[in-house]
């Protein structure tokens, strides 16, 4: 006879159910838990690997280097740039495509001693990456400029130095002609079908989210390759390098005053230390370029060159 | 009814058991991937220095430029150098390893002496940091400096090694 509240089932059975369910459930989570921490290890390994990879873009006498880099699954790389402490950091996420879902990431890969310009995200299988020293007047660092395969420039009307810079990187998604409908227009003399208008003799880079001022090429091209945020962190982040470096510089011209090298450039490297401190935006680019190149050609003249 | 509490009781243990064999199964996982990961970073660590280290003369807190003619790769201002180790604790995790080193190597000289701003030129290694640990990575360059000679300054370059260690 069944008494009241009898489900039937015996109390062992109903307690291995609930136990066992309770293990299951357990295991279940644990291994979705591990496999977000596999991929979060990967995004932060990828993420270091490719700054590792960038090293040997480091330039020597050469003008640009480019190569290219290819990751075996679609990958997002998030630039982040900030500008806190002595040199700022250059940030980069990834995120990867598993099961045609993108991997969420808040792992953070730091380098201080890299300075990248592209988009905020660049999507793709394939980088291209092309450096270009940047010298103010001394070299400051290389620009690293980072874009997908899938997104495709084209440079309209360029000088013709610009030009045979561009032939010589054989960068296949940098075109002169032949473009495609949908490749970012970077038009150097005006036009109405324009995604980016580049104002040379100016040293403007115009583009949607407003502009952005440049002094040489390898800055323009940053500018045209950057997200107009990140160029203008980048740029303050080259001001913070420049600053540390005018005062080995300053330090180096005192200490060898000893053995009779003399170059008469103190001042001058203490009022570019000095602009490189106050620097805010990179409008003001132009105004510390009258004291680089008063520092520069006093260098050039001097009866011992500091560097 | 103690039959039955017997069972319950025996059940009980069994989950125990197997619980703790799957804690034990996933603490061993977990072991195997942290020291695979540890592996990794290791791996990362000693790809950066070697490719770091064929690079960092060029790099303007090292390089020459035109200080000492033109058209010097691979060339290592002392001074510069010197004036870095100075200023170091601004650099603090730069370059992403341990330390760096330059050595001279030739003209030889027997005793290591560290250079510092009262005895060099006369010292054969400029060390950036005080301490040397880990494994290292190096490359040969040219190590220049100014003389002096009588009120007149010339330049004057070594054979050094530089080396990049990492932990």
């Amino acid at each position: 006879m069944k008494k009241r509240g009898d489900i039937g089932i015996p109390f062992a059975w109903l307690f291995a159910i609930i136990v066992g369910g309770f293990i299951l459930f357990l295991a279940v989570f644990i291994s979705i838990k591990l496999i977000g921490t596999e991929q979060t290890t990967q995004d932060a390994k990828v993420g270091k690997e490719i700054g590792v990879l960038l090293n040997p873009l480091e330039t020597g006498f050469e003008s640009g280097k480019t190569t290219s880099l290819t990751i075996p699954t679609e990958t997002r790389i998030y630039n982040k740039c900030d500008n806190k402490g002595n040199f700022g950091r250059q940030v980069i996420q990834i995120s990867q495509k598993s099961f045609n879902k993108w991997s969420e990431t808040n792992i953070d890969v730091g380098f201080s001693n890299k300075y990248l310009f592209s988009d905020k995200i660049v999507e793709g299988e394939k980088f291209y990456v092309f450096s270009k020293p940047f010298e103010f007047p001394f070299k400051v660092t290389d620009l690293i400029y980072i874009t997908s395969s899938l997104k495709e420039y084209c440079f309209i009307d360029a000088p013709e130095d610009i030009e045979e810079e561009i032939e010589d990187l054989k960068q296949e998604n940098v075109k002169l002609e032949n473009c495609s409908d949908e490749s970012v227009k970077v038009c150097f003399s005006g036009g109405t079908d324009c995604d980016i208008n580049v104002r040379y003799n100016l040293g403007i880079v115009s583009k949607k989210e407003g502009n952005s001022y440049f002094i040489d090429d390898a800055l323009m091209y940053a500018a045209i390759f950057g997200d107009a945020e990140i160029y203008e962190c980048q740029v303050k982040r080259l001001m913070q390098r420049l600053e540390q470096l005018t005062i080995l510089y300053r330090d180096k011209a005192n200490f060898v005053s000893r053995t009779g090298c003399d170059s008469n450039i103190n001042s001058e490297l203490l009022q570019l230390n000095n602009m490189a401190n106050s620097f805010d935006e990179s409008s003001e680019l132009a105004t510390i370029l009258n004291v680089v190149e008063d520092i520069e050609g006093k260098n050039d003249y001097a009866q011992c060159r500091i560097w | 009814m103690v039959k039955a509490q017997m069972k319950i009781q025996q059940m009980s243990f069994m989950l125990i058991a197997v619980t703790l064999f799957f804690v034990l199964v996933l603490m061993f996982f977990l072991v195997v991937k942290f020291s695979g990961l540890k592996e990794s970073a290791q791996e990362l660590n000693e790809k950066n220095a070697l490719l770091l280290v064929t690079k960092l003369a060029n790099s303007p807190e090292f390089s020459c430029e035109e200080s000492f003619g033109k058209n010097k790769v691979n060339c290592v201002d002392g001074d510069k150098v010197l004036m870095l180790k100075e200023n170091i604790a601004k650099y603090e995790d730069f370059w992403g390893v341990e330390n760096i080193e330059i050595r001279k190597i030739y003209p030889k000289v027997e005793n290591e002496i560290i250079c510092t701003l009262s005895n060099y030129p006369n010292c054969n290694v400029l060390r950036i940091r005080e301490n040397v640990s880990g494994f290292d990575a190096s490359n040969f360059v040219t190590l220049c400096r100014k003389e002096g000679s009588e009120g007149e300054s010339y330049d004057k370059c070594e054979v050094a090694k530089l080396m990049v260690s990492y932990g």
